[in-house]
């Protein structure tokens, strides 16, 4: 931070960029923050509503389906069909996913009723967001131990109070870390919903640009803002990760300040294969 | 009190159980032996329906459980497990690990579950660590807790699966000696263990189990000091060294 800092100052002294400049123009990013905050939000509340249910039926699917019988011919279908949602949301572009949504939800709504461009953007990152979380769910869930849920069983626990008091409580601890990671590559892919007319905090760096043609200070902005609001994002997340944190269950965590300006970590990893 | 008729257990083409049958009269301890792949884990966990038998049945108190109209969990809120590996829920404190059973199976309020709760870990000498997570405890201390967590339903019986075999040996004792007093106390047991010195002081009956099929049973005397077979002999003097 200090460092970016200190370059800033020094490119200002070279006459490269207008601090100035930075100055008048900084407060014109405060709606489109909170535009860009707002659809990543309901987006991501959206996909850990439909992502747990689906994480369910990843990992559980395949062992209620070697029982046959009526619950198999239930959960068959079903597994297909999230198993191929995750497949087609990993394996295509998150940029390609918000054109073609956006444009369905525009084929199925008017266009231009009010705030299409910002729900069609919610709906598309939403649609993301929910198939990679459901593979984090998975996950989460399938790490907590066989012994566990045997022990659930054997105090005459059902199926489902054994989801319920071990298994969900369990497998959300284990999964803050990839679930933070999953958050950070969704606020930054909300940056390509500029595409689609939401007037988001990338959106706001592109027409800054092209009013007052100074490139170099309107994306520096937009860095600014994405990155005031990660970091006491992640400080806050490594807070929870540590309060919540059981003796000998999960990961410690990683410092976030690594995670924001270190090399590749894993958050990157899942940006790239976006 | 715990009965199992001619029961068959085949997981995919691996016969497991080969038509066992055992009794176990009220207050009765059984002590369980015999080589690893025998069947011992199946056979106690067909008890409580963690395993289903193919054949054969299973009673309980006189009611056949393995049966279509018995609900599974009803059978385990009967008779409780203790496992090799603890299975303590980790995310629970050491009392929340013996509340959740009343809590949550049966529905008991919050103050009577846990003053039960409090009176099962004092039971096992642990009363102090109540609020400590699995991961602070030793491994002994950890068992107890188990046990204790088996305990809170008021189990009519209590299935031990080698309790003692996950421990370093300085913390086998205290889980022997928790037992030992249950057993006292007129616990009804099946006890999975290769623990001569337990078996000796405490068992009323000791079977050897091997491929799926009861070897021999017995009195400890009888057993330990005059097997039958050749192979039960052997057997002894392999775990005695």
């Amino acid at each position: 931070m200090v460092l970016v800092a200190l370059i800033t100052v020094l490119l200002n002294d070279a006459g490269i960029i207008s601090l100035a400049y930075i100055e008048s123009r900084l407060t014109y990013f405060i709606r489109p923050v909170e535009i860009g905050l707002g659809a990543t939000v309901v987006s991501f509340v959206i996909g850990f509503a439909v992502g747990i249910p689906m994480g369910v039926v990843r990992a559980f699917g395949p062992s209620l389906i070697r029982r046959r019988g009526r619950t198999a011919a239930i959960v068959m279908p079903l597994y297909g069909f999230v198993s191929g949602y995750v497949q087609a949301i990993r394996g295509t572009p998150v940029f390609v996913q918000i054109l073609l949504i956006v444009a369905v939800v525009e084929r199925l709504v008017a266009p231009g009723t009010l705030g299409i461009e910002f729900w069609g953007g919610v709906v598309a990152l939403s649609v993301n967001t929910i198939g990679y979380q459901a593979e984090v769910f998975r996950a989460g869930f399938q790490s907590v131990g066989q012994g566990q849920v045997e022990a659930a069983k054997s105090i005459g626990m059902t199926p489902l109070q054994t989801f319920f008091h071990i298994t969900l409580p369990q497998g959300l601890r284990l999964i803050i870390l990839p679930l933070t990671n999953e958050w950070i590559a969704l606020f930054k892919a909300s940056a390509l919903l500029w595409y689609v007319a939401v007037q988001e905090i990338m959106w706001a760096g592109y027409h800054l640009e092209y009013i007052d043609a100074r490139p170099i200070e309107a994306f520096l902005m937009v860095s600014f803002w994405y990155l005031i609001i990660m970091i006491p994002l992640s400080k806050a997340i490594t807070y929870i990760e540590k309060t919540k944190r059981i003796p000998g269950l999960g990961s410690a965590a990683e410092p976030a300040r690594k995670r924001l300006f270190g090399g590749r970590t894993r958050s990157d990893a899942v940006d790239a294969s976006r | 009190m715990i009965e199992v008729k001619n029961v068959h257990k085949s997981f995919g083409d691996l016969h497991v159980l080969r038509g066992v049958s055992l009794n176990v009269t009220k207050g009765e301890v059984l002590v369980m032996i015999g080589p690893s792949g025998s069947g011992k884990s199946t056979l106690l966990r067909c008890i409580n329906l963690l395993v289903q038998p193919d054949s054969g049945d299973v009673f309980i108190d006189g009611v056949k459980v393995n049966s279509r109209e018995v609900k599974p969990e009803w059978v385990r809120q009967q008779v409780g497990m203790v496992f090799q590996s603890f299975n303590l829920f980790t995310h629970l404190t050491a009392l929340k690990n013996v509340e959740i059973g009343l809590t949550r199976v049966k529905k008991v309020n919050k103050e009577e579950a846990e003053r039960v709760a409090r009176f099962e870990l004092e039971r096992v000498g642990l009363a102090d660590k109540a609020d400590a997570f699995p991961a602070q405890l030793s491994g002994g201390q950890q068992q107890r807790v188990a046990i204790a967590r088996a305990l809170s339903l008021n189990p009519k019986a209590v299935l031990f699966d080698e309790p003692t075999s996950a421990l370093d040996p300085e913390f086998i004792h205290e889980v022997l000696d928790v037992m030992a007093k249950l057993a006292d106390e007129g616990m009804t047991m099946i006890v999975v263990s290769h623990e001569m010195g337990f078996a000796k002081s405490v068992a009323d009956q000791v079977v050897f189990l091997e491929g799926g099929t009861i070897l021999e049973t017995g009195t400890p005397e009888e057993i330990f000091n005059h097997p039958k077979t050749d192979r039960m002999r052997s057997f002894i003097g392999k775990i005695l060294g």
